[in-house]
C-alpha cells in the first residue's frame, strides 16, 4: 500500500512534468530537451529559497518562474538565433548544469530540517486525522503525511491541468497550438511565431521546473542529478497517455499526458518491486519509449501491406 | 491601395543557382481595383505576390500599402493590412484545430493574441452564418478538424478567413491551382462573389487563362522578373485568351531569338 501511495503521488508529481512535455513535444512539435535541465532546476531554486526560510507554496512558485525563464532561454535561441531546436535544448540544458551548481552551492541540498510542502501536509494530515500519524485505509497503516501529500497532489495536478486546459482556449493559447500545427497558416494571421515559441518553451519549462520543485519537497532533497532523462520519462508519459485517449484534441490529451504519467510510475514501481535492476531504469525507459514511438508506424505498414493483399 | 516600387530580389546569388526573380518591377493597385497577375513559369508572379506579403527581404525596391511604408515590416506585421489565400490548400488552415478555431484567429487577424476567450458564443454564431453561406454543409461541422476536409473546403475557408476581416489587400496565389476543376469552379465564384461585394483590392496570379479573362478589371503580364504588358479597363474587357496565348508565343520567340543569336555570336568569337 505505501508503495502504491508514494508511485501514484510521485507519478501525479511527473504528471505535471508531462504536462510541460505536451506543450513542447506536442503542441509545438519541438522535442526539448531543457526539461533535464529545467527539472533540476526548480528543484534547486526551491531548496535553496526554503532554506532561507522562504514559504513552501512561494518557493515552489519561484522555482516554476525560473524554468520558465529557462525555456524562454530556449526559445529565444531557436526563434531569435535560428539554432536548431534540439541543439537549443541542448546549449540551456548543459548550461543549466552549471547554473544548478551554483544556486545549490554543492551537488546535494537535504530538506530534512526546513519546511516544505510535505510539512505543510503533515499539520494539515495531523489535524484531520485527530493528531494520529497513521490511518487505517482498506486494512492497511498508512501514513497520514503520505496520504495527505497525495491529496494535494491530487488537487494540485487537477488545478493546474484546468487551468492549462482554460489557457489552451484563449487567443493566446490558440494561437501556440496553431504555431505548432502550421506555421505559415498562423503568420499569415499577424501572430510572431517566434513570440509564441518563446512563451510556450517558457510555459513548458515553468510546468517542468514546478514539477521538479515538489518532487524535492516530496523525497527531502534537491540533487544535481535528478534531471537526467527525465525528458524520455515525460515523452513516455505523453505517449501512453495518448494510446490510453486516443484523441488529440487538447482536454484528451492533457488527461492522457497525467495518466500515462501516473500508470508509467506505476508499472515501473511494479518492475522494480519484481526485482528489475534499478541502473536499468532509463534503459528501458528508452527502449519503451522506442518501441511507442516505432510500433504504431511498423503496424500501420503490417496493415497496410496485408491489406493490399487483399485488395490484389 | 498597394504602391510597389522598383523591386528588386535575387535568390542564390553568385552561386550556379542564381536566381534573378524580380528584376525592378513596379506597379500601382488603385483602391478597389482587381488585378491578374500572369507568366511564364519562373516569371517572378509568386515572388511578386511574396515579396508583398514580406516573405523575404527585398534586396531593393519599396512598398507602399494603405499609405504606409511597409518595406521593413515583418510578414506577421503586414499581415494586419493581408489577407493571403495560398496554392497548397493545406498552407491556409490549421489543419489540427477546428473549423470554428481556425476562423476565429481569422476573426482576429493582425491583433496580439491575448488572454481573452478565443471562441465566444457570438463568434461562432456569425461563423455558422458565414459557413452556411459556403452550402458545402460545414456549418454542422465546424466543431471537426481541418484536416478532415477536402482542398476545395479547406481552401474555401481560407478565403473566408482572409476576408473576414475586410484587408487593405487580398493577395490571391494559384489559389485554385491544386484543385480538381469542380472545386476550382466554386473557389473562383466564392472569389468573384467576396471581392466584388466588399470591393476588395486584390492581387490574383494565376495560370489559368480563363481566369485571367473573365476575373479583374486589369491583367499584368510578367516574364524573367519584369512586367512585360499592362492591360487596364476596355483593354482589359476585350481581351480574350488567344490574344495572351500569341503575346506568350511571341516572347517565346523572342526568347529563342535571344538565344540563337548568344549561340551565334559564341561560335563566332569564342
Amino acid at each position: 500500500m505505501n508503495l502504491l501511495l508514494g508511485s501514484l503521488t510521485i507519478g501525479l508529481i511527473l504528471g505535471v512534468l508531462a504536462l510541460g512535455v505536451y506543450i513542447s513535444f506536442r503542441i509545438f512539435n519541438f522535442a526539448d530537451i531543457t526539461v533535464d535541465g529545467s527539472i533540476t532546476l526548480g528543484a534547486a531554486v526551491a531548496a535553496v529559497l526554503l532554506l532561507r526560510g522562504w514559504p513552501p507554496v512561494l518557493a515552489t512558485l519561484a522555482a516554476a518562474l525560473a524554468g520558465g525563464v529557462a525555456g524562454a532561454v530556449t526559445g529565444i535561441l531557436h526563434a531569435k538565433f535560428r539554432i536548431h531546436g534540439l541543439l537549443s535544448g541542448i546549449l540551456v540544458m548543459t548550461a543549466l548544469y552549471s547554473v544548478n551548481l551554483r544556486i545549490m552551492g554543492r551537488s546535494n541540498v537535504p530538506l530534512l530540517s526546513v519546511t516544505t510542502l510535505a510539512e505543510r501536509a503533515e499539520t494539515l494530515g495531523l489535524a484531520c486525522s485527530g493528531g494520529r500519524a497513521a490511518v487505517w485505509v482498506w486494512g492497511w497503516e498508512v501514513p497520514v503525511r503520505d496520504l495527505m501529500f497525495l491529496a494535494f497532489s491530487v488537487a494540485g495536478v487537477a488545478l493546474i491541468a484546468g487551468l492549462l486546459y482554460l489557457f489552451l482556449n484563449t487567443r493566446l493559447g490558440t494561437a501556440m497550438r496553431a504555431t505548432g500545427d502550421n506555421p505559415q497558416m498562423i503568420c499569415a494571421q499577424g501572430v510572431d511565431t517566434g513570440l509564441m515559441i518563446i512563451l510556450g518553451l517558457g510555459l513548458s519549462n515553468a510546468l517542468v521546473a514546478f514539477s521538479g520543485a515538489v518532487l524535492a519537497q516530496y523525497q527531502g532533497f534537491a540533487d544535481v542529478q535528478m534531471g537526467i532523462g527525465m525528458v524520455v520519462w515525460g515523452l513516455a508519459s505523453v505517449i501512453m497517455g495518448e494510446s490510453l485517449v486516443r484523441a488529440r484534441r487538447p482536454g484528451f490529451m492533457i488527461v492522457g499526458a497525467i495518466f500515462g504519467a501516473v500508470l508509467f510510475r506505476l508499472l515501473v514501481a511494479i518492475a522494480l518491486r519484481f526485482g528489475m535492476n534499478p541502473n536499468d531504469l532509463k534503459l528501458i525507459t528508452a527502449l519503451f519509449v522506442f518501441a511507442a514511438l516505432v510500433l504504431p508506424g511498423v503496424a500501420d505498414r503490417v496493415f497496410k501491406r496485408a491489406g493490399g493483399r487483399a485488395h490484389a | 491601395m498597394l504602391d510597389v516600387r522598383d523591386l528588386r530580389k535575387t535568390f542564390f546569388p553568385d552561386t550556379p543557382n542564381e536566381v534573378r526573380a524580380l528584376q525592378g518591377v513596379s506597379c500601382q493597385i488603385l483602391e478597389g481595383s482587381f488585378v491578374v497577375v500572369i507568366g511564364t513559369n519562373g516569371s517572378g508572379k509568386s515572388t511578386l505576390l511574396n515579396a508583398v506579403a514580406g516573405t523575404f527581404p527585398l534586396d531593393a525596391g519599396a512598398i507602399t500599402l494603405a499609405g504606409q511604408d511597409v518595406t521593413g515590416w515583418s510578414e506577421h506585421r503586414r499581415a494586419a493590412l493581408i489577407g493571403r489565400v495560398f496554392q497548397n490548400p493545406f498552407s491556409g488552415t490549421a489543419p489540427g484545430m477546428t473549423i470554428a478555431e481556425n476562423l476565429a484567429m481569422a476573426a482576429r487577424r493582425g491583433h496580439r493574441p491575448g488572454l481573452g476567450w478565443a471562441l465566444p458564443r457570438r463568434l461562432r454564431d456569425a461563423f455558422a452564418d458565414r459557413v452556411r453561406s459556403l452550402r458545402m454543409g460545414l456549418e454542422d461541422r465546424l466543431d471537426n478538424e481541418i484536416g478532415t476536409l477536402s482542398g476545395g473546403q479547406r481552401q474555401a475557408l481560407t478565403l473566408l478567413m482572409a476576408t473576414w476581416r475586410k484587408p487593405a489587400l487580398l493577395l490571391l496565389d494559384e489559389h485554385t491551382a491544386a484543385l480538381d476543376p469542380k472545386s476550382a469552379e466554386q473557389v473562383i465564384a466564392l472569389t468573384h462573389q467576396l471581392v466584388t461585394h466588399d470591393h476588395l483590392t486584390t492581387l490574383m496570379v494565376t495560370h489559368a487563362m480563363s481566369q485571367a479573362v473573365n476575373l479583374g478589371d486589369s491583367l499584368i503580364m510578367m516574364h524573367r522578373g519584369r512586367i512585360i504588358h499592362a492591360l487596364a479597363g476596355e483593354d482589359k474587357r476585350r481581351v480574350r485568351a488567344e490574344d495572351l496565348l500569341a503575346r506568350f508565343d511571341e516572347v517565346r520567340r523572342m526568347d529563342q531569338l535571344d538565344a540563337g543569336a548568344a549561340s551565334l555570336l559564341a561560335a563566332n568569337y569564342m
